[in-house]
């Protein structure tokens, strides 16, 4: 019955997004970015779906294509991420 | 009714043809006559627009006069009345841009007036103060048409619609205390009176370097004033604008703006209306809730619409007084950025889009991707049909090619897991299969007459500034739908040269991302900001966002044209434009007698 439940921690999604952008380009991600909009970082639905993609495949989860359009901030993607198979809330 | 089909006066003149004849009984138009005309509102004649023509009205003509005069179009006519006449025409019909009309003769006969003439709604989207609207209703030719006043909407006073709050102090002392003067002011204010307050604190003193800014309704105006921070403004960056190209386009862009932005209709209706017909149609689909007759992905209807939204946001910014430091298109907003820097008219820039659009349909459906990986990275999954149409971001790159091959190679790239997405378009611009396209524009474009760009105008098609050379050359501007988009050159280069606030004119957000993506913004050197919002919303969201870039414009420290701001919350275009004055009221009907 048990299934291990796997967190995606903020620490964890900053450094996926960090490497998404390249060694070149990033993001200043040192601040509290919690709550900053993904555009605001500079994240557009393309980057944005490549760090998902990174997310499922590291960690073996479904995240729904819909995950790009309604997580506006990291804080709302881990959100959707963690509250059981991605589910949206 | 529609500001399109209006000619403006924008400067009127009464002149003295000069002494030697003030003997005469009337003046003569001679070759003489028309080089004062030329000057007459000060400005060097090179300075004038390519299709400026000169219309004289005069009893009397100098038989030497002929039918150019230093590289201008003269065209002559009997009376005043039928110059001015023949000039609104031909302004209608788009075979002039400018018109410089004499009234030999008028209003005495010593004196010669002089009538500079634009189509209404490009005199409105240039910010030219607009002394009224020619009214050529009259039966009578010789007749010289009134000048009827041009009615700039109604005012509307809707407490719900959001407007600006600026606010500034000498220091951060000085700028609590005008907050603190402002903020009783909003809580104890009746709503109807919101959108008539002040749109900056303290009244008739320049700002102060100390300030705060809010874009709010008038509910929570209060509040939000409150909790805004304050930044102080140190020499502000100069503005640099991004013009976005196809694949930024979305159903309904921009519409928030149109019928409530002065500036921005007159721009959009000016553009669509060098599109004839097609033009018409193009607006229906644009502000259609239902079901557009052409979708908006197609190049149909993306390229030009982008092309109108564009260049209207670009004329709205300009219009608040902010002189842009440099500007750069991506893909088809370079030809935006093109009319902004003077390289080419409004109705040449709009032909030569259209010219792009006829041939590009009649190229093999194809498509065009976006693949999250570095140019290096895709190379080796190109081939004759598939090729890189744009580098934008370190990380970005889109590809172009026939229909087919494109599809292989995205399903390539996604198994080799990369992140793919298909960018809204049916043409596969910027790649080889594009070449016939390219050579057929390009005799369209040998006839268009281009200028050296008057300002720093930066090519995605070579990574840099554009030199005048190119700016010259019609094979530049129609290469450009076949060769690849450097966006992440030309916009290093920019950045390189000065740091500046991006600001990105168009829908959506997609070159303020690569933006902040750039080392510059990364580190706080340069800084971006959006002028509309990220996706597709509400029309209220459309007029918020362009305020939050206004407030973002005047807290970097620039000076912004209040007035104008502040039509994005006081202008509605509900009523006619133009006085509801038919002939009828210049002439009163004779009393009906009883027979």
């Amino acid at each position: 019955m048990t299934t291990t439940t796997t967190t995606v921690t903020l620490a964890d999604l900053t450094r996926m997004l960090r490497e998404s952008a390249g060694e070149e380009e990033g993001v200043d991600l040192d601040g509290d970015v919690i709550d900053t909009p993904f555009m605001d970082l500079g994240y557009d639905s393309l980057a944005l779906l490549q760090v998902i993609g990174q997310i499922q495949r590291e960690y073996g989860i479904e995240i729904p294509d819909d995950a790009v359009v309604d997580a506006e901030t990291p804080g709302a993607l881990l959100a959707l991420i963690n509250a059981g198979q991605g589910t949206a809330a | 009714m529609s500001l399109t089909s209006y000619s403006a006066v924008v400067r009127r003149l009464v002149v003295s043809p000069g002494p030697a004849q003030e003997q005469r009984a009337q003046c003569v138009a001679s070759a003489a006559g028309v080089s004062a005309v030329l000057r007459a509102f000060g400005r060097p004649p090179g300075d004038l627009p390519v299709r400026t023509v000169v219309y004289i009205g005069a009893a009397a003509l100098d038989p030497e006069l002929g039918r150019e005069h230093e590289g201008f179009t003269v065209r002559t006519a009997l009376t005043p009345g039928r110059a001015l006449r023949l000039a609104h025409r031909e302004l209608q019909d788009n075979t002039a841009d400018f018109a410089m009309v004499a009234g030999f003769g008028e209003p005495d006969p010593h004196t010669i007036t002089v009538y500079a003439l634009k189509r209404a709604a490009e005199a409105i989207a240039d910010a030219d103060r607009v002394l009224g609207v020619l009214d050529t209703a009259g039966a009578d030719e010789d007749d010289t048409p009134p000048v009827r006043p041009l009615h700039h909407g109604r005012r509307a006073t809707d407490p719900e619609r959001h407007r600006l709050l600026l606010w500034s102090g000498r220091d951060a002392q000085d700028e609590s205390r005008v907050r603190g003067e402002l903020l009783p002011l909003l809580s104890g204010l009746h709503s109807e009176a919101f959108p008539a307050l002040p749109t900056a604190v303290p009244c008739g003193t320049p700002p102060g370097p100390v300030r705060g800014a809010a874009v709010t309704v008038a509910a929570l105006a209060a509040g939000t004033v409150h909790k805004a921070r304050a930044v102080r403004a140190g020499r502000p960056r100069p503005v640099a604008l991004l013009f976005p190209g196809q694949g930024s386009q979305h159903a309904g862009m921009a519409r928030g703006l149109y019928r409530r932005e002065p500036v921005f209709t007159a721009a959009v209706d000016a553009a669509l209306a060098h599109m004839g017909e097609e033009g018409d149609r193009i607006r229906e689909d644009w502000l259609t809730t239902g079901e557009p007759r052409v979708p908006i992905d197609d190049v149909r209807r993306a390229q030009p619409l982008l092309f109108a939204v564009d260049y209207a946001l670009g004329r709205m910014i300009l219009g608040w007084g902010v002189r842009p430091a440099a500007l750069l298109g991506h893909s088809a907003g370079e030809l935006v950025a093109a009319v902004i820097a003077g390289v080419v008219s409004l109705p040449d820039a709009v032909a030569m889009m259209m010219s792009r659009v006829r041939e590009a349909v009649k190229i093999p459906e194809g498509g065009m991707l976006a693949v999250a990986a570095s140019e290096t990275r895709l190379r080796p999954y190109l081939g004759a049909d598939v090729a890189i149409a744009a580098v934008n971001a370190a990380q970005q790159v889109m590809l172009a090619g026939s229909a087919e091959p494109l599809a292989a190679t995205g399903a390539r790239l996604r198994a080799d897991g990369f992140t793919v997405v298909t960018v809204p378009a049916t043409s596969p611009f910027h790649s080889p299969a594009m070449a016939p396209a390219s050579d057929a524009v390009e005799a369209d474009y040998r006839r268009i007459p281009l200028r050296e760009p008057r300002l720093p105008l930066y090519s995605g098609y070579t990574g840099a500034l554009m030199r005048p050379e190119e700016a010259l050359s019609p094979r530049f501007w129609a290469r450009q739908i076949t060769d690849t988009v450097h966006f992440r050159a030309a916009l290093e280069e920019l950045l390189a040269v000065e740091d500046v606030l991006l600001v990105e004119a168009g829908p959506r957000q997609t070159l303020t991302a690569f933006a902040r993506r750039h080392r510059s913004v990364r580190l706080g050197a340069g800084a971006a900001t959006p002028l509309l919002p990220a996706r597709r919303g509400t029309e209220e969201a459309d007029r918020q966002s362009v305020l939050t870039a206004a407030a973002r414009i005047w807290t970097e420290g620039h000076d912004l044209d209040m007035d104008a701001v502040s039509r994005l919350w006081t202008w509605s275009d509900e009523e006619p434009v133009v006085a509801a004055s038919g002939a009828g009221a210049r002439r009163e009907p004779a009393p009906a007698l009883g027979s």
